[in-house]
């Protein structure tokens, strides 16, 4: 529970001049229900039934690319993905008379728009999409797009989608602009106090090698404790397999509300704010193998840490309206009590009734993203991803008789939501 | 009769009106296929014929196509390769391919022999004819048109940005190089420059 918002929130309370009751609303469930128990076509059925309101249609499209991706349908998932871009793109222009309603209303009535992270992400699903797809050129076009959103979000890094993008451009046998991109990737992830990847490591030790960049590799070989790195010959010489573990899902948003009676007149009250629950991967670790070689998964995108700094960045401004609405509805229902005290009364509750915090966001995504890498002899590869801590009895997956040539990498992808809250839920 | 605080009325008119969306029934309109409609600024029907009527236009009258059909009597056989988006959109480059393809063989100033793709279902054709077709109307196996020169090329963008407003611009770049030597008898390049301005409101 974070404590200086529910602070906050009680001191207006206060200011107000009532008792205050605080309590938690509960929001969703079934959805994480299914995605946990990999049903993932009644999580579509779900979402499709739920559809309808226009200022929700971004959150649907990308759950409905989330949901078609976890099947296997890259294409649909592509497609959806691409729609939901364009409905972002018309919602960065600001409407009026949403912004109305928020004031006077709810955070709600306002469209959904996709917070930096969330916008980041889904060119980084659909570059994933496209290289599992092996349209290389298509996975570039996003990269180069991602490239443009951190131009215009310039306070804002996700050091995975810039480790992504540097993978795409070795791809695309683009080895320059791949160094730059494993680069800022690099950047990112020393200026957000996290642990540089291990393959990240090698990747810029191989690179800057090869480019003949000898300053900058003895800086790096200085820093990182790597003393066995493919170079890029061996690279060449043999096969990569990449598999990339969606692993969990993202904490889901709930409220805190303070509802209140005035003790001179009996209007109520209602303050309401989002917050995130507690959320656990039930996969600790993974394994991608083949018969000769292991590689145990890394970290390398922290979702939920994201999820919540953006959160918090929101809420002075979240807390703000919401006090300014709660002090507009409580004048006009006191001017018109006066009047019509039962038009005031049913004003009254209206108003506590409307007054409820956005729970909205992207809760489709993983909580955090993992990364394995395989070096492998060019040739015939059964391939396998195991994955420790599931409560479910197919806690792996296979990819049998690839065949791969030398120099060639092949991208994999999986999803596992298993996850549990801490908060307490009811599922039908 | 007692009148409603106006904030009253503002407050029953946001709770309620919010609520209710305005439903507009979609229009279709027909156009000509020839006109000019930017809706997003993207790449689009128009500049794919654009560039691919340009750029077969100064192919075509470069003295490349004069020396090989007076060193050879015959018209240059084409075949188109690869082209590579390598631009900030999705961009149908089949669309384009086709489009360059329709001029190249309409100008009739060269031949123009099908893709790696075609060829693989025309010769699967040729080969079902050998064992089914009357030997009179059966075609043989080994008889195909070999390309002279291939049509090579990539599309790229550079954007610049700030705010609402945004510059895109294309670049497209085509080269025929020949198969016997791979010699580049032709370079072509075509640029298209837009700007774009985003509505900063919106209802």
């Amino acid at each position: 529970m974070p404590p200086k918002p529910l602070a906050a929130l009680v001191l207006a309370a206060m200011a107000l001049g009532q008792g205050a009751c605080v309590g938690i609303i509960q929001h969703g469930g079934e959805l994480d229900h299914y995605l946990s128990n990999n049903q993932t076509a009644r999580a579509l059925e779900l979402i499709e039934s739920r559809r309808g309101q226009s200022r929700n249609k971004s959150i649907y499209l990308l759950d409905k690319a989330m949901l078609l991706r976890m099947q296997q349908q890259l294409e649909a998932s592509n497609s959806a993905f691409e729609e939901a871009k364009n409905v972002i793109e018309k919602l960065d222009a600001i409407s009026l008379r949403e912004q109305a309603a928020a004031l006077t209303v709810s955070d709600s009535m306002r469209s959904y728009l996709p917070r930096p992270f969330e916008r980041t992400l889904i060119h980084c699903f659909k570059a994933m999409n496209y290289l599992e797809l092996r349209q290389l050129d298509d996975a570039r076009v996003e990269i180069l797009q991602l490239d443009e959103l951190f131009k215009q979000q310039d306070d804002f890094q996700l050091p995975f989608a810039r480790y992504l993008s540097g993978l795409v451009f070795e791809l695309n046998q683009e080895p320059d602009n791949a160094l730059v991109a494993y680069r800022k990737a690099y950047e990112a992830y020393r200026d957000s106090e996290r642990e540089i990847p291990r393959l990240l490591q090698e990747d810029l030790l191989r690179l800057s090698d090869y480019l003949g960049l000898a300053a900058e590799h003895r800086q790096f070989a200085l820093e990182f404790a790597v003393e066995n790195w493919p170079t890029q010959q061996q690279v060449r010489q043999q096969a990569r397999a990449v598999a990339i573990l969606n692993n969990g899902l993202i904490p889901r948003k709930h409220s805190h509300e303070i509802m209140a009676q005035s003790p001179g007149d009996g209007q109520l009250h209602r303050i309401s704010t989002p917050f995130y629950e507690q959320r656990n991967t039930r996969v600790y670790s993974a394994a991608f193998g083949s018969d000769a070689s292991v590689s145990h998964a890394e970290l390398f995108a922290d979702l939920e840490r994201h999820a919540r700094a953006a959160l918090n960045d929101e809420m002075p401004g979240i807390i703000a309206r919401t006090v300014a609405r709660v002090s507009i509805k409580n004048k006009v229902v006191d001017d018109t009590r006066e009047q019509q005290p039962l038009l005031g009364f049913a004003l009254n509750v209206a108003a506590v009734l409307s007054e409820q915090a956005d729970t909205r966001a992207w809760y489709t995504l993983p909580q955090e993203i993992l990364v394995m890498r395989l070096e492998l002899e060019p040739g015939l590869h059964d391939l396998q991803l195991k994955l420790s801590g599931s409560l479910r009895p197919d806690a792996s997956h296979s990819w049998q008789q690839l065949e791969l040539e030398p120099g060639q990498t092949i991208v994999f992808s999986l999803h596992w939501p298993e996850s549990y809250s801490n908060l307490r839920r009811r599922y039908r | 009769m007692t009148r409603l605080p106006a904030g009253a009325l503002a407050l029953i008119a946001a709770l309620c009106g919010t609520l209710a969306l305005s439903a507009c029934a979609t229009r279709v309109e027909r156009i000509d296929v020839d006109e000019t409609r930017d809706l997003s600024g993207d790449w689009n029907d128009t500049d794919s014929r654009l560039v691919s009527e340009e750029m077969v236009r100064d192919a075509l009258s470069r003295p490349w196509l004069d020396r090989f059909i007076s060193e050879k009597g015959n018209l240059p056989a084409v075949i188109v390769g690869e082209v590579r988006n390598l631009s900030h959109e999705h961009i149908n480059v089949a669309t384009f391919i086709g489009d360059i393809e329709r001029e190249l063989i309409n100008s009739g100033g060269v031949q123009f022999v099908a893709s790696k793709n075609e060829r693989g279902e025309i010769r699967e054709e040729r080969k079902d004819q050998e064992l089914n077709a009357s030997a009179e109307t059966a075609k043989r196996m080994g008889e195909e048109l070999g390309a002279d020169f291939m049509l090579q090329g990539a599309i790229n963008s550079i954007l610049d940005t700030e705010g609402k407003e945004q510059v895109r611009y294309y670049q497209v770049d085509l080269t025929l190089i020949s198969l016997t030597d791979n010699r580049k008898v032709w370079v072509g390049q075509k640029k298209i420059k837009k700007f774009i301005k985003k509505n900063s409101f919106r209802w």
